[in-house]
């Protein structure tokens, strides 16, 4: 282990560790564009320039080796004078058109100008002219001008994703990103570029233009499209979520996320959410709240069990929820209703194993590991025949649903719609109901739930790994959490003065709609 | 003066470029030893010989070879024949007139160093030189000189001409390996060094045409014949392409060390009236030399660096009072312009932009914080990018602006009094 002395600060790093991860390590500003922790390095900035004792030349931290007794440091006046002279060099042809430009606010070369930079310019000659949007394929729009060549998004291309579609054309100041004809960047990782690229070159076609980043707040959450649980950010505001950016987590998905995981902000959004508790059947719905929804709902499967026995209920789970909603869900049914019939639904199994090699996997439900031991915890041998055996034999009278809260990874909703409304009575718990359960025959409750951005908890990955998240923002706050349900379908009052409240103003919005062309 | 011809003793004779007429001169004679001889004492005989590198940087040939792993790795030998300096023109010499030197130079070399593969990177205007080495490579491999068992010695070797497609940045050596590996012509980050990681990521030597050529001489002779030639620091002698207003430009070979006035006479001198204003003495990267420095210098690698500029290539350009140095400092900055491969960005960026103030200067829309800033912007082009392509610009750009600042002052204070452009004298 190499130990040096960073800006007279000494060290440690592992052997083999660069300059540049030192600075990192030892909690220095470094200026960088190029180096990314992800990447391969590239040394074509020029902007992490060091002094080395002993060294006369300036160094690029990213390709020198931390060596034992090493003496650097990026604070002298030459190092100084060079990295101002680097921004000034990225900025030459760099257009001003930051007050239009949807990196501004989380832009590298604004925030380091601000850093290391903020001279005088000097240059008074015309800057080179390129193209403005270069449409790059169905989810990334490149504006050349911006781009500052950096090579991060064509490393990952490369690296990463390895399907290599970015490449840099032409040579010198007229060198552009882009791909070639026919070939669009299309995978399920586009958008880890629009993360890594320093600059407002690469904008994402979903966000581009809808929000000023800086009225965005950001919290910690689990990415609740796969399996694979992602660590996340999401980004909102009182309208709601607008994006989902991965967060570094070298256990689980070190700095990428995918795709569809991006996609997974949609859902939670005003626009597809049951607001209010509706309770009928086929074409005549009551609306009341969803707390009187439970209660009524838990007073009709007490009537059930009373009269028919524990056995005919049937509590039907999906993997989308967390560890601790299972618990207190179970703990009502199996110790308070005494129910041996609990079912795990699964979507699509034959694609359960699928895994695309880097982070996407065909559990499309974040918690199927987290069901799977609450359901052994409380002993449940449900079989799925055994199910559709009751339901076809009017054995089971009555069934309770979660989830899911995604439909559309539930690609037989409407098959499962039909066998669960055999029933004379119906219990499903969902952020985004199913269209299908409007037409069901059987007497029908349908009551919003919270989604996993409005409420803390537990999933636990495909590796067994419990990772906690904490409550994000509130948009339909009337809607319960699973635990609550419980409660509330247990006869018991919630404590309203204690639920979280609204941002407000949850209005439409538009990050819902889908968007076209450019 | 006369020319010292070693290396172009036969250039004369259009027999030399067939293996037939070569061998009538000696040809392979020298293949012939050496393949007798321990690698090591090749190895040890070219580092006592002291000969550098004729490409431009002037690293002493024997040491570069020494870096090379001792392991047996598979490792590759790489002729550089990109030959893209302005005012350089020596290596078509040698390639177009006596091919089987350069191939007989490198079967030598790439049995010192234990490689079974070589390429020769020629750059792609140079047709003719390209089929001029196809052809003798042809011939090398019907005669049994390349390919397996090479003269009964057991070695193998095999050659193969790459031909650039016109890119100044592939004569840098990592940019050329990019280009042989089929990829966008562009050096790469070092360390790793070529030697130890290069062509395919394995252990490559890349010589210069004239130095690989001029191993051939060090074997025959041996190191101390060579050593006659030329000084201590600089032995051997060098091929210059003299270029530029002397009344006969052209390829000459002489020792190092010569003198410069020397040299320019040779060439005929200048054209009568004119007078002498300045000397690129290695190439259009070097540091320009005014003509009180030209008239002191002798060319070999201490003297001129000494100076502050650089044998090069040995591209000398004669520059006399006919010229505008504005004017051919926009010529050079164009070239670099449109040679920077795109990577770092003070190149990229820098390049341009001096480009830029020098076109406009040209123009006559200079102003006077111009010349200061085109120091300004060279200075810290210098020595921050992967490959020396930054430098190459910056150093012309200083050197003009700092030992011609007259000139480019006049040119603003014309360009107050004048709506239009500027005329030269």
């Amino acid at each position: 282990m190499p130990k040096l002395k960073i800006n007279g600060k000494d060290v440690e790093v592992p052997a083999g560790a660069t300059i540049i991860q030192a600075y990192k390590a030892s909690g220095q500003d470094i200026c960088h564009y190029c180096w990314h922790p992800g990447l391969s390095v590239a040394g074509v900035c020029r902007l992490c320039m060091v002094q080395v004792e002993g060294i006369p030349k300036l160094q690029i931290a990213c390709n020198t080796e931390a060596k034992d007794g090493m003496v650097v440091n990026n604070n002298s006046e030459m190092v100084k004078e060079t990295v101002k002279w680097g921004l000034d060099f990225h900025l030459i042809n760099h257009p001003l058109d930051c007050p239009i430009c949807d990196q501004a606010g989380e832009c590298g070369l604004q925030d380091q100008y601000m850093q290391f930079g903020a001279y005088d310019p000097e240059m008074a000659e015309q800057k080179v002219k390129k193209s403005k949007v270069v449409d790059l394929g169905p989810t990334v729009v490149l504006d050349s001008e911006r781009c500052i060549l950096c090579s991060r998004c064509t490393r990952f291309c490369d690296e990463v994703t390895k399907t290599s579609e970015l490449g840099i054309f032409n040579r010198g100041d007229h060198s552009e990103i882009g791909i070639v004809e026919g070939k669009p960047l299309n995978n399920n990782y586009t958008l880890n570029t629009v993360d890594i690229c320093p600059v407002g070159a690469l904008t994402s076609k979903d966000f581009r233009f809808r929000q000023r980043v800086w009225y965005l707040k950001e919290a910690d959450s689990i990415c609740p499209g796969c399996s694979t649980g992602c660590n996340v950010k999401v980004h909102y505001n009182e309208e709601g979520l607008w994006r989902v950016k991965p967060r570094v987590n070298p256990d689980v998905n070190g700095h990428w996320m995918c795709d569809v995981g991006r996609n997974t902000y949609k859902y939670v959004n005003i626009k597809n959410r049951l607001l209010a508790g509706k309770v009928g059947r086929r074409d005549s719905w009551m609306e009341m709240s969803p707390n009187d929804a439970t209660r009524t709902a838990g007073m009709r499967l007490k009537d059930v069990v009373d009269k028919h026995g524990p056995e005919s209920v049937a509590l039907v789970l999906t993997g989308q929820y967390t560890n601790e909603e299972y618990k207190d869900l179970l703990v009502y049914f199996v110790t308070g209703l005494k129910l041996k019939n609990i079912f795990h639904w699964v979507n699509n199994p034959e694609k359960l194993n699928d895994f695309d090699g880097l982070l996407f996997r065909g559990d499309r439900n974040p918690n199927t590991k987290g069901l799977e031991a609450a359901l052994k915890l409380a002993g449940s041998k449900g079989r799925w025949e055994d199910l559709q055996a009751g339901l076809n034999g009017k054995k089971i009278k009555a069934v309770v649903v979660a989830g899911p809260e995604d439909q559309s990874v539930y690609p037989d909703m409407n098959e499962k719609v039909a066998l669960f409304a055999q029933a004379d009575n119906l219990v499903w718990f969902t952020a985004c109901p199913s269209d299908a359960l409007n037409g069901s025959g059987a007497e029908t409750w349908q009551i919003p739930v919270k989604t996993h951005a409005e409420k803390a908890g537990t999933f636990t990955n495909f590796q067994g790994k419990e990772q906690k998240f904490p409550l994000a923002t509130t948009i339909v706050p009337q809607a319960l959490t699973l635990s609550e349900a419980a409660e509330v379908l247990a006869g018991k009052e919630l404590n309203w003065a204690l639920r979280p409240k609204s941002l407000g103003g949850a209005k439409n919005n538009y990050a819902t709609t889908e968007r076209g062309a450019l | 003066m006369q020319q010292t011809k070693l290396l172009s003793e036969h250039y004369d004779k259009p027999e030399f470029q067939n293996l037939d007429g070569y061998k009538k001169h000696g040809g392979y004679a020298v293949l012939a030893k050496a393949l007798k001889m321990d690698p090591k004492a090749i190895i040890e005989e070219v580092k006592a010989s002291g000969l550098r590198g004729r490409g431009g940087a002037g690293f002493p040939t024997g040491t570069k070879w020494s870096f090379l792993p001792a392991n047996g790795e598979p490792r590759y030998l790489l002729c550089n024949a990109d030959e893209g300096e302005p005012g350089t023109f020596k290596d078509r010499l040698m390639m177009e007139r006596a091919p089987h030197q350069l191939i007989e130079g490198m079967i030598i070399s790439a049995f010192a160093i234990g490689s079974k593969k070589s390429y020769i990177y020629i750059r792609g205007e140079y047709d003719y030189s390209i089929a001029c080495v196809r052809k003798a490579i042809d011939e090398a491999y019907k005669a049994g000189l390349l390919g397996k068992n090479i003269l009964g010695s057991g070695f193998d070797h095999d050659m193969d001409v790459y031909a650039g497609a016109g890119a100044y940045i592939c004569g840098e050596e990592t940019g050329m390996i990019s280009s042989i590996e089929g990829l966008k012509g562009q050096p790469k980050l070092k360390p790793p060094f070529p030697a130890v990681q290069g062509y395919l990521r394995k252990p490559t030597i890349v010589n210069n045409v004239e130095t690989l050529a001029a191993v051939k001489y060090i074997i025959r002779d041996g190191a101390a014949a060579y050593r006659k030639y030329g000084t201590e620091k600089s032995p051997g002698t060098k091929l210059f392409s003299v270029s530029g207003n002397v009344t006969k430009p052209g390829n000459i070979e002489v020792p190092l060390g010569i003198s410069l006035k020397d040299m320019i006479e040779m060439c005929g001198g200048l054209k009568p009236g004119r007078k002498l204003k300045a000397v690129i003495p290695g190439g259009s990267s070097a540091p320009v030399l005014t003509a009180d420095e030209a008239m002191k210098a002798t060319m070999d690698y201490e003297c001129l660096a000494q100076m502050g500029s650089m044998l090069g290539s040995g591209a000398v350009i004669i520059i006399d009072d006919s010229n505008s140095m504005v004017d051919l400092l926009d010529v050079i900055m164009h070239f670099y312009h449109h040679e920077s491969c795109g990577q770092c960005t003070p190149c990229r960026e820098g390049t341009g932009w001096l480009s830029k103030i020098v076109h406009r200067i040209l123009k006559g829309d200079g102003e006077p914080k111009d010349i200061d800033l085109i120091k300004k912007v060279s200075e810290q082009m210098m020595g921050k990018t992967i490959c020396a392509l930054s430098d190459a610009a910056a150093m012309p750009a200083i050197s003009f602006v700092t030992k011609f600042r007259g000139e480019f002052e006049q040119h603003l204070q014309k360009a107050r009094t004048t709506s239009g452009g500027v005329a030269h004298a």
